[in-house]
């Protein structure tokens, strides 16, 4: 049998070198996609479930409310309703998961004036105070309760 | 060509048969084998990513400064110490225009003293000086078309069907592409990890039903946070889109940002 056409040796050769890139490409590809790749775009899609399995340190109101629903339920009725109990007490996950008075943060005069220090950038609505000629040398919580901060006992 | 069937030829015919038929079980168990070294993580079953279009917005006339929000997102996303933040608040004054000059305004002073994580102290003009002053929070702006996922060389930075734009840590190389093409800033590379990161939304917390860290601890309610998939009965979002006049950051350059504010002016960029 007679061969029709006769490859040149040198594009027989580079012939065989693509397809074994291809091949090579072929077979790295089949083994080193992870599995999630394409799973909702052009990315690893296990990633997401892998942001997402990460610790809080923040446990949130309803992990509060558990154990201190009086301090809640008084909070939710006053002026401060908007804040949560993490705005001025800290982060409080590992207080949630062992209640100690010892970690959480027992709130002090520095929260109180982060808000309520005048400053002409803050909002003409909030009520601000200049610190240095209120009341010096008293603490905020003599004459205010910062759950129901309008009541003065 | 013509004695073409001998021994060798069948033998070597039947070989390759008998490989061909068990290439294939044994390249999936060598494949599975593989990718076990490649992941490790199991993925939780209850979220479903596609059921949810989280959104935020900012509502700058409620803010008051105290950087609570930036504070907490420095904890609860363990940020690095120093000039690295995925959230932080901007305290913009526009001076008095000086008196004879023609112009409606004076200068505009954009500062934010650590981001704001200790609050803000006084204004490094005195007030009787200042025109309009207000704060902004600013965090990732959540770009329809956004740039940081276009120029990823590796599929790092992506966006997550839920309305996320997050950063796969296990395949960022940290080259920073993401972080010259962020137009708003949002991005840095971690000196710890050495990859880039940013706002996931708290992507840990919200797949568990909470609100992002710094939506949970803002005490006057200027960042808003919903999904728009689900809208809660008095949802705040869509409240928010109702009793406001909103803008997005840099409309121009087209990447269409889903996070909203109201209540700023002109100067802020």
């Amino acid at each position: 049998m007679r061969r029709l056409f006769t490859m040149p040796p040198q594009v027989l050769r580079i012939c065989l070198l693509a397809v074994g890139i291809v091949a090579a490409y072929t077979i790295a590809r089949y083994f080193l996609t992870p599995p999630s790749f394409g799973e909702y775009g052009w990315y690893r899609g296990a990633a997401l479930a892998e942001l997402a399995t990460r610790d809080r340190v923040y446990a949130g109101k309803k992990a509060c409310e558990e154990c201190h629903g009086d301090e809640y339920q008084k909070l939710t009725k006053h002026e401060h309703k908007s804040l949560a109990c993490e705005s001025c007490h800290g982060p409080g996950e590992a207080h949630a998961g062992d209640p100690r008075k010892d970690n959480i943060d027992r709130s002090s005069y520095a929260a109180c004036i982060r808000c309520h220090e005048a400053n002409p950038s803050r909002p003409k609505w909030h009520k601000q105070i200049v610190s240095k000629n209120h009341y010096t040398g008293s603490k905020c919580t003599e004459c205010h309760v910062p759950h129901s901060p309008l009541e003065v006992p | 060509m013509k004695n073409n069937v001998s021994r060798r030829n069948v033998l070597g015919r039947i070989t390759a048969a008998v490989a061909g038929l068990l290439a294939a079980p044994a390249a999936k168990a060598a494949k599975t084998v593989t990718q076990k070294v490649l992941v490790t993580a199991d993925a939780p079953k209850d979220y479903d990513p596609t059921k949810h279009k989280w959104v935020m917005a900012i509502d700058a006339n409620r803010c008051i400064g105290c950087g609570f929000c930036a504070e907490a997102c420095k904890k609860e996303n363990h940020v690095p110490e120093g000039p690295y933040f995925r959230t932080w608040v901007e305290r913009y004054i526009i001076t008095k225009p000086k008196l004879g000059s023609g112009a409606a305004r004076g200068e505009t002073l954009v500062d934010s003293p650590d981001g704001g994580i200790h609050g803000y102290p006084e204004a490094p003009v005195p007030k009787e000086d200042i025109q309009h002053s207000f704060f902004v929070p600013k965090l990732c702006n959540l770009c329809k078309h956004s740039p940081c996922t276009q120029v990823c060389p590796v599929g790092a930075t992506f966006d997550a069907p839920d309305g996320a734009v997050l950063i796969d840590p296990k395949y960022c190389i940290g080259c920073g592409f993401c972080i010259q093409a962020c137009p708003y800033g949002c991005r840095f590379l971690s000196p710890v990890t050495k990859t880039a990161e940013k706002c996931t939304l708290c992507y840990h917390r919200i797949t568990r039903g909470l609100k992002p860290a710094c939506v949970e601890v803002c005490p006057t309610q200027a960042r808003i946070f919903g999904d728009l998939k689900h809208p809660m009965p008095d949802d705040p979002i869509q409240q928010f889109y109702q009793n406001n006049l909103v803008v997005a950051l840099k409309p121009h350059l087209g990447t269409e940002p889903r996070l909203f504010y109201a209540g700023i002016d002109k100067e802020v960029r």
